[in-house]
C-alpha cells in the first residue's frame, strides 16, 4: 500500500518538476500528498536516487560547524556545492533533500514559492476543515511553548482533552523530538503509520494530541497564574484567547467581532474565511517563513524561541507568531525576507480602509457586554492581551481613526480591523431596528471620508458628526453661497437681496445650493 | 498725489468691460509696484484680481498708496467716451473724492477730462495663496470662450477634466448633453493657437457656467487664456494684459455630492 503510494507520488514528482518545471520541496509534497514531513524528505531522496541526473537539488545540511563556535546550523545548499559545505560541517551532519527542480532558481524566495501558494490555499479553507497546516500535522517539531488547552476557560478543553486519552498511543511522543537530538534521519523509522495522511479524519487526532500534549507540558509550566506565567514564557498573551478551545471560542467571536447576536455557525465561518483573506499577506508569509524554518531545523534545538499558536480554530491561526534567534545567517535571511516581503503597505492599506469599521466594532462590543458578563470578561480579557501584543498595530489603527474621526473608541480591535470584508456577515446577522449607513464627508485634508454608521443607534454621534463634518465644509469645501457673511459694504445699493435678484435673473437660483464660496478658499487678510 | 499715464487705453476699457458684469462697485489700489484690484463678485462665488504693474505705464506717479473706490458700471461708462487709440491718464489727489481720467486723442488734437466721484468702500480683501495647481491649460481665448458660450446654450455648469489625453468641456441639460475635447496640440506654426496642457494629475471639476461666460468678456485682452485647476481650489483664468499684468478670475467650483448622501443598510 505504502509502496504503491510512494510509487505514484515519485511518478508525480517526476511530472511535476520536469513537465510543469515546479519546484517540489518536501514541504509542498507532505502536505500536497499528506504524507509526514519526514516521509516526504524520504520520498524526496528516493526520487533524487532514481531521477536524479539532470535535475537540481538542494539539500538540507544540518550538523555542527568545524571552524566556529558551536553553534548548530542548517543551510540549503545545492547540489554542486554539497561536497564542499559537507566539510565544513563537522563529524556527520545529516543531509535531507529539501527540493528538487529544474534548475536551481535565481532568487532563492521561488523555492518557497509553490510552498506558499499552497499554505495560501490552505489557510483558505473554511475554519471547520481541519488540514494539515491547522493541526500542524506534519511538523517534525513541537514545542513547549505551544499552548494549546492552558486556561480553564469553558469547554473548550473536555473534547480535546479526551482526544488526547484516545490517541496518545498512536502519536509520535512529543517529549522525544524536544530531547536535544542530533540529526535525526531515523525519522523515517520513527514515522509511525504511512497512511496517516490519506485520511484527515484518521490523522487529526493525532496531531492534536500531540500539540494537547505540549499544551499541556506548557500548562505544568505555567501552572496556575496564568498571567503571570506568559511573561515568563515569552508568551504572546494572545495564547489564552487560542487557549479556549472549541467551545469557548465561539464566545470569543461574539466578544471580538461586531456580530450582535445569532450563535449560528455560518456566519461565522465565512467571516473566518474572509478573515484569513483578509489577512493573507502577513499572517500567511509569517506561517510559511516560519514553518520553513521550524521544520528545516526541526532536528534543532538551538532554536530555542520558536513560539507557535496552533489552532484548530482557524481564526486564530493568524495569530501564530514566531520570534527566532537567528544564530545562523544564510538561509534563514531568506525565510525573514519572505517573511516580511509583500504585506506592511497593504495591511496599513486595509487598516485605514476599514478603520470606520472599528467604531462599529467597539459599539457592539459594548453591546455584547450587556448581554453577557462572561463574554465581556472573556472579550476584555482578549482585547487587553491584544493591546499588549500588537502595539503597533494599534498605534497605527488610532492614528487613523484620529485623523479621519474624533470619535472616542472604546476598543480598537486590531482583528477586526484587519479584515474589511467583515461588513457583509454583520449585515446578515444584524437586528433590523437599526439602519446602517453611509456617510461622506471630506476631511481636513481634502480627501473623501466615508464612514459606516447606524442611524438609530448612533443618533446622537452622527449628528456631532454632521456637525463636524459641517464645520469642516465650511473651512475646507464651501458651503453654499448664502451662509457665508454678505458682503459687508459701506455701500448703499448692495446687500443680499440684490445678489439673490442677479442670481435669478441670471441663473437658476437652485443650482447655488451646491455652488462654493470664494470666501472658503482664501482668508480675509 | 496720483498720476497714471497708459499709452494704450484700449487695454483699459477692456479690463472695465471684462469685470463690470461680476464686480458692480471695487476698490482700486494703487502703490508703487502697480494699479491693481481685487473684488468678490457679490455672491461671493468669483474673485477677480487685477493687476497693471508700474512698468507697463508711460508714466507712472503714486506718492503713497492709495484706495480708490468706483463703481464699475459708472467707470466703465466714461471710458467708453475714450477712443480705442486714446492715451489715458488717470489723475486723483491725496485725499481726494474724485478720480479724474483724461483721454487724449494720438495726435494729441484732442483731450478730455472726465471726473467720476469715488465711493467708500469696505471691501474684504482676501489672501490668495500661490499654490501648485495639479492642471494647467493654456488655450486660444477665443476658443475657451466659443466653448463657454456653446455649452451654456445646453446646461448650467461645466465639467473641466483634465487628463493625458487633453482636455474635455462637458454639460448636461435637459435638452441633453454636450462634450468638447481639446487636445494638446503644441505644434501648430502659430504659437496663440496652441493648446498646452501641463498636468501633474488628471483632475476634473464643474463650474457654473455663468461665471465662466462673464470671463470670457476678458477675451480681448489676450488671445492665450490661462486655466489653472486643482480638486481642492478654485479655478485660476487668467488672461494676460499686453505684458504689464494680468486679470484673474477666480471661480469656486460646485461641490459634487451632496454632504447627506446616506445609503441606508441592507
Amino acid at each position: 500500500m505504502a509502496e504503491i503510494g510512494t510509487l505514484n507520488i515519485l511518478g508525480e514528482i517526476q511530472y511535476l518538476v520536469s513537465d510543469q518545471l515546479q519546484v517540489v520541496s518536501y514541504k509542498w509534497l507532505s502536505r500536497n500528498f499528506s504524507v509526514s514531513s519526514n516521509e516526504a524528505k524520504r520520498i524526496l531522496m528516493e526520487f533524487v536516487e532514481q531521477n536524479g541526473s539532470g535535475l537540481e537539488i538542494v539539500y538540507t545540511v544540518s550538523g555542527w560547524l568545524k571552524d566556529s563556535d558551536p553553534v548548530y546550523h542548517v543551510r540549503l545548499v545545492s547540489g554542486v556545492k554539497l561536497a564542499e559545505v559537507k566539510k565544513k560541517f563537522e563529524g556527520n551532519c545529516s543531509i535531507q533533500v529539501y527540493s528538487v527542480q529544474p534548475c536551481i532558481p535565481k532568487d532563492p524566495a521561488a523555492l518557497w514559492n509553490s510552498e506558499f501558494v499552497q499554505a495560501e490555499e490552505l489557510f483558505n479553507q473554511p475554519s471547520t476543515i481541519d488540514n494539515c497546516l491547522r493541526d500542524n500535522r506534519f511538523c517534525g517539531v513541537s514545542n513547549s511553548f505551544v499552548i494549546r488547552n492552558v486556561s480553564g476557560t469553558s469547554a473548550g478543553v473536555p473534547p480535546v482533552q479526551s482526544k488526547i486519552g484516545g490517541i496518545t498511543a498512536s502519536c509520535r511522543s512529543s517529549s522525544a523530538v524536544q530531547t536535544p537530538t542530533v540529526p535525526q534521519q531515523k525519522a523515517k523509522v520513527q514515522q509511525s503509520s504511512p497512511k496517516i495522511g490519506h485520511s484527515p479524519v484518521v490523522a487529526t487526532p493525532v496531531i492534536k494530541s500531540e500539540s494537547t500534549a505540549s499544551g499541556s507540558n506548557a500548562q505544568a509550566h505555567t501552572n496556575n497564574g496564568k498571567v503571570a506565567a506568559l511573561p515568563a514564557t515569552k508568551k504572546k498573551p494572545q495564547s489564552e484567547k487560542s487557549s479556549s478551545g472549541a467551545g469557548g471560542s465561539l464566545a470569543n467571536m461574539w466578544g471580538r467581532a461586531s456580530v450582535k447576536s445569532k450563535p449560528t455557525c455560518l456566519p461565522e465561518t465565512s467571516k473566518t474565511v474572509t478573515d484569513s483573506t483578509g489577512n493573507l499577506p502577513t499572517a500567511e508569509a509569517q506561517i510559511c517563513a516560519s514553518e520553513a524554518i521550524d521544520t528545516v531545523s526541526s532536528d534543532d534545538d538551538d532554536v530555542q524561541c520558536v513560539n507557535h499558536k496552533r489552532v484548530s480554530n482557524g481564526k486564530s491561526n493568524r495569530n501564530r507568531r514566531v520570534v527566532f534567534d537567528f544564530s545562523d545567517e544564510d538561509d534563514f535571511e531568506d525565510a525573514v525576507c519572505l517573511a516580511s516581503a509583500d504585506p506592511p503597505k497593504e495591511q496599513s492599506n486595509q487598516n485605514s480602509e476599514s478603520n470606520t469599521k472599528t467604531l462599529l466594532v467597539g459599539k457592539n462590543n459594548s453591546n455584547v457586554e450587556m448581554q453577557s458578563v462572561d463574554q465581556s470578561n472573556i472579550k476584555q480579557e482578549t482585547t487587553a492581551e491584544r493591546e499588549i501584543t500588537l502595539p503597533s498595530k494599534e498605534d497605527e489603527v488610532i492614528a487613523v481613526k484620529n485623523k479621519t474621526t474624533e470619535k472616542p473608541v472604546k476598543t480598537p480591535d486590531p482583528k477586526v480591523v484587519a479584515c474589511p470584508k467583515d461588513q457583509p456577515t454583520e449585515d446578515v446577522c444584524h437586528s433590523t431596528k437599526r439602519r446602517r449607513v453611509l456617510k461622506t464627508r471630506i476631511d481636513e485634508r481634502g480627501r473623501e471620508v466615508t464612514e459606516v454608521g447606524w442611524e438609530a443607534e448612533e443618533l446622537q454621534d452622527k449628528n456631532s458628526d454632521k456637525k463636524d463634518a459641517v464645520t469642516e465644509t465650511t473651512n475646507n469645501r464651501p458651503s453654499e453661497a448664502k451662509k457665508s457673511p454678505a458682503l459687508a459694504s459701506n455701500a448703499p445699493s448692495i446687500p443680499v437681496g440684490k445678489a439673490g435678484a442677479k442670481k435669478s435673473g441670471k441663473g437658476r437660483g437652485v443650482k447655488d445650493a451646491k455652488q462654493g464660496n470664494i470666501m472658503s478658499f482664501f482668508k480675509k487678510v | 498725489m496720483l498720476e497714471l499715464r497708459l499709452l494704450q487705453g484700449s487695454l483699459l476699457k477692456k479690463v472695465l468691460e471684462s469685470i463690470k458684469d461680476l464686480v458692480t462697485e471695487a476698490n482700486f489700489d494703487c502703490s508703487a509696484t502697480g494699479f491693481s484690484l481685487q473684488a468678490m463678485d457679490s455672491s461671493h462665488v468669483a474673485l477677480v484680481a487685477l493687476l497693471l504693474r508700474s512698468e507697463g505705464f508711460e508714466h507712472f506717479r503714486c506718492d503713497r498708496n492709495i484706495s480708490m473706490g468706483m463703481k464699475l458700471v459708472n467707470m466703465a461708462m466714461m471710458l467708453k467716451c475714450a477712443g480705442n487709440d486714446d492715451i489715458i491718464t488717470i489723475k486723483a489727489d491725496d485725499g481726494g473724492d474724485t478720480v479724474t481720467f483724461m483721454f487724449e486723442s494720438p495726435n494729441q488734437d484732442k483731450i478730455a477730462d472726465f471726473e467720476m466721484k469715488l465711493m467708500n468702500i469696505d471691501s474684504e480683501h482676501l489672501g490668495i495663496p500661490e499654490a501648485e495647481y495639479q492642471a494647467i491649460v493654456r488655450m486660444p481665448s477665443s476658443e475657451f470662450a466659443r466653448i463657454c458660450k456653446d455649452l451654456s446654450t445646453i446646461g448650467d455648469t461645466v465639467i473641466i477634466s483634465v487628463t493625458k489625453e487633453g482636455v474635455k468641456f462637458s454639460t448636461k441639460g435637459d435638452i441633453g448633453t454636450a462634450n468638447i475635447v481639446c487636445r494638446q496640440n503644441a505644434t501648430v506654426d502659430k504659437p496663440e493657437d496652441a493648446i498646452i496642457i501641463e498636468m501633474k494629475e488628471p483632475v476634473s471639476l464643474t463650474f457654473a457656467l455663468r461665471y465662466m461666460n462673464s470671463f470670457t468678456k476678458a477675451t480681448p485682452l489676450a488671445n492665450i487664456v490661462t486655466i489653472s485647476l486643482s480638486s481642492e481650489l478654485p479655478v485660476v483664468v487668467e488672461y494676460k494684459i499686453a505684458e504689464m499684468g494680468y486679470i484673474r478670475f477666480y471661480l469656486a467650483p460646485k461641490i459634487e455630492e451632496d454632504e447627506e448622501d446616506t445609503k441606508p443598510g441592507v
